[in-house]
């Protein structure tokens, strides 16, 4: 399993943080690259640089044959897939086992067997962790109304194919059932090719918390704590921390064994996330979902564990064991991330790409910027619109909230708007200083965003 | 092994009077590539093969580990197209081929006539044959690819004077 040369299937700052693990290691890198990214940070830092086809993602970044083509083609023995794009597919998974290429990432049986979504649900119930009470597949609208009447409404009405955020419709009552099936069917089968759909009881006062999980190809699994994850726009995540203050420590401890367990039962290779919905009120989790790759937030664990992530992926796909056991991992302060996205918070958060004219990242103790950014970059219109994950390490919460606060002010973007001056505003929230949040509220303070800069 | 700037002139010098188009020596850690004018040919599947082709390599490459050079310069339309010449383009990334199949003779050559439609290559992915097609109408002045090569999205094939 040797891991020498890698093929980096994947742009912006994951692209950028891959190559700097590599480099760590000795070992070298190749960008994939569309036409749009040949300037690109990771083009610029690479051992060598492949053009895989136009700037359309579906035309480059998904095509997995092209990937393993250019992997084969410029002598890579490895492929590290980022997040987003083809992570989560088996086939790429696959396609790379097929050429004797090392997937940085979990087996393709891993990921077909916990990424569907309904079928994860009867894993983790197998496995003894809580699920989220809710219904298997619903055929059709008739059956879908039967299943929601026994789960009880508001329901979360869900893609089986789908994940992150994406696939989910909140329905309320029987009627909106009547409406909303047939076209969240129809919306499963577009975006993932599959139109299973099953339910979930909608938790109104919710916190998205996730536990970082490794496991080695000995069996070896160990956690890397939680993380925080409630403060979402549209299902996406804007700020994370870690730990999960709200949990006690006999919830922790809960938490992070179920997670560990879950990754047991499927032989779970290299890193992944165990996703939980905690009810605020009941003081109950429930398993949600498994994402397997390495997430955007992965940062926010390094800093209060301080293990490097994409490095132990890198060690893990080569074939090592885990240099440490549960009972090494020390956890150590607080640390909270903020996505900088290339969008426009006084414009309903538009996307802006464009030129960067001035780039300017705060710096200091406990203070750490990922990104693919610079002045005189030009953000290209085709990918999301992430720009830079500013990731702060605090001795406590309220330190890091301090201190991530002094690092906003001092980052300095010019050329095109970004969310910097809504997540100020986020940060100086006395509710959020007090951790009175749930995976609402950010929606709630978006809405009074907007209501002030119309005013 | 330590290798003097005499031993590479003189390693040089043996390749520049040989029939050979490129040389790569591997002795323990040092590496060291050689090739005359043309890019290595992809075929020598060697990890140590550059991916992009190098729009001058008049200067034969050495160093340690030789072909691990960095290869960051896109490779442009074309290096230096002559006056009026149009460059054919890949399509998709892959695996260049001039015939249809081994000892076949090959599409088109230097002189060929082509018109829009006229498949002038393949290029395989993952066994897969995609034709390339001029999308240009005129006469071949260059191949530039060679049967084999491992070659970008976008990388120049021809040269085809309109």
């Amino acid at each position: 399993m040797s891991v020498s040369r890698v093929l980096v299937a994947n742009r912006g700052e994951i692209a950028v943080r891959i190559i700097r693990a590599c480099r760590r290691l000795g070992m070298e890198t190749v960008a994939a690259v569309s036409v749009a990214d040949r300037d690109s940070l990771a083009a610029q830092m690479a051992d060598r640089v492949v053009c895989i086809g136009p700037p359309r993602s579906a035309d480059s970044y998904l095509k997995a044959e092209t990937l393993v083509a250019a992997a084969l083609g410029s002598g890579c023995d490895a492929l590290h897939p980022g997040y987003g794009f083809l992570s989560e597919r088996a086939e790429l998974a696959q396609a790379c086992a097929n050429h004797k290429i090392t997937f940085v990432g979990p087996t393709a049986d891993n990921i077909t067997r916990i990424g569907d979504k309904l079928q994860a649900r009867k894993i983790a119930a197998a496995s003894g962790v809580p699920t989220v009470p809710g219904s298997d597949h619903a055929k059709n609208v008739q059956e879908a109304l039967s299943l929601a009447d026994r789960v009880g409404y508001p329901i979360l009405l869900k893609a089986s194919a789908g994940g992150g955020g994406r696939g989910i419709k909140l329905v309320s009552n029987a009627s909106e059932m009547q409406s909303t099936f047939p076209t969240a069917a129809a919306e499963a089968r577009a975006a993932f090719g599959d139109d299973t759909l099953y339910m979930e009881r909608y938790i109104e006062n919710a916190r998205h918390i996730e536990v970082q999980v490794l496991g080695d190809m000995l069996g070896n699994v160990v956690h890397l704590a939680e993380r925080d994850c409630s403060l979402q726009r549209r299902h996406q995540k804007i700020i994370e921390e870690a730990p999960a203050y709200v949990l006690s420590k006999t919830l922790r401890g809960k938490i992070c064994k179920a997670a560990t367990d879950l990754a047991r039962t499927i032989g779970y290779q290299n890193a992944g996330t165990v996703e939980f919905i905690f009810d605020n009120d009941t003081q109950e989790f429930f398993f949600l979902e498994m994402n397997t790759r390495i997430q955007v937030e992965h940062p926010v664990t390094e800093m209060i564990t301080g293990v490097d992530l994409v490095v132990q992926q890198l060690l893990i796909a080569r074939g090592q064991a885990l240099s440490f056991q549960q009972s090494d991992i020390q956890f150590k302060g607080h640390a909270i991330e903020c996505r900088i996205n290339a969008e426009s918070p006084q414009h309903g958060f538009q996307p802006c790409p464009g030129q960067i004219t001035a780039w300017e990242t705060p710096d200091g103790a406990g203070v750490r910027v990922d990104s693919h950014c610079y002045g005189g970059y030009v953000v290209p219109p085709y990918y999301d619109s992430l720009l830079a994950k500013l990731v702060v390490h605090g001795a406590d919460r309220s330190d890091a909230v301090a201190r991530t606060r002094h690092a906003l002010a001092a980052f300095h973007i010019q050329g095109i708007d970004t969310g910097i001056p809504f997540l100020q505003t986020v940060i100086d929230d006395p509710e959020y200083r007090s951790g009175k949040i749930n995976t609402r509220w950010l929606e709630k303070r978006l809405e009074q965003y907007a209501a002030t800069v119309a005013a | 092994m330590e290798l003097t700037e005499d031993d590479v002139l003189h390693i040089l010098k043996l390749i520049d009077e040989s029939k050979f188009d490129y040389f790569q020596l591997e002795v323990g850690d040092l590496k060291i590539t050689v090739s005359k004018g043309d890019p290595i040919p992809i075929a020598s599947a060697s990890p140590q093969v550059p991916v992009s082709q190098t729009p001058s390599s008049g200067a034969p490459a050495a160093g340690k580990p030789a072909a691990s050079a960095p290869q960051k310069e896109p490779p442009k339309a074309a290096p230096s197209v002559a006056e009026g010449l149009v460059p054919v383009t890949a399509p998709l990334l892959g695996t260049f081929y001039v015939a249809p199949e081994p000892g076949a003779p090959p599409f088109v050559q230097v002189g060929s006539a082509v018109t829009e439609d006229t498949t002038v290559g393949l290029i395989e992915v993952m066994k897969v044959f995609n034709s390339v097609r001029a999308n240009v109408r005129g006469v071949i002045a260059e191949v530039v690819a060679q049967n084999g090569q491992f070659v970008e999205y976008g990388q120049t094939l021809f040269l085809v004077r309109p």
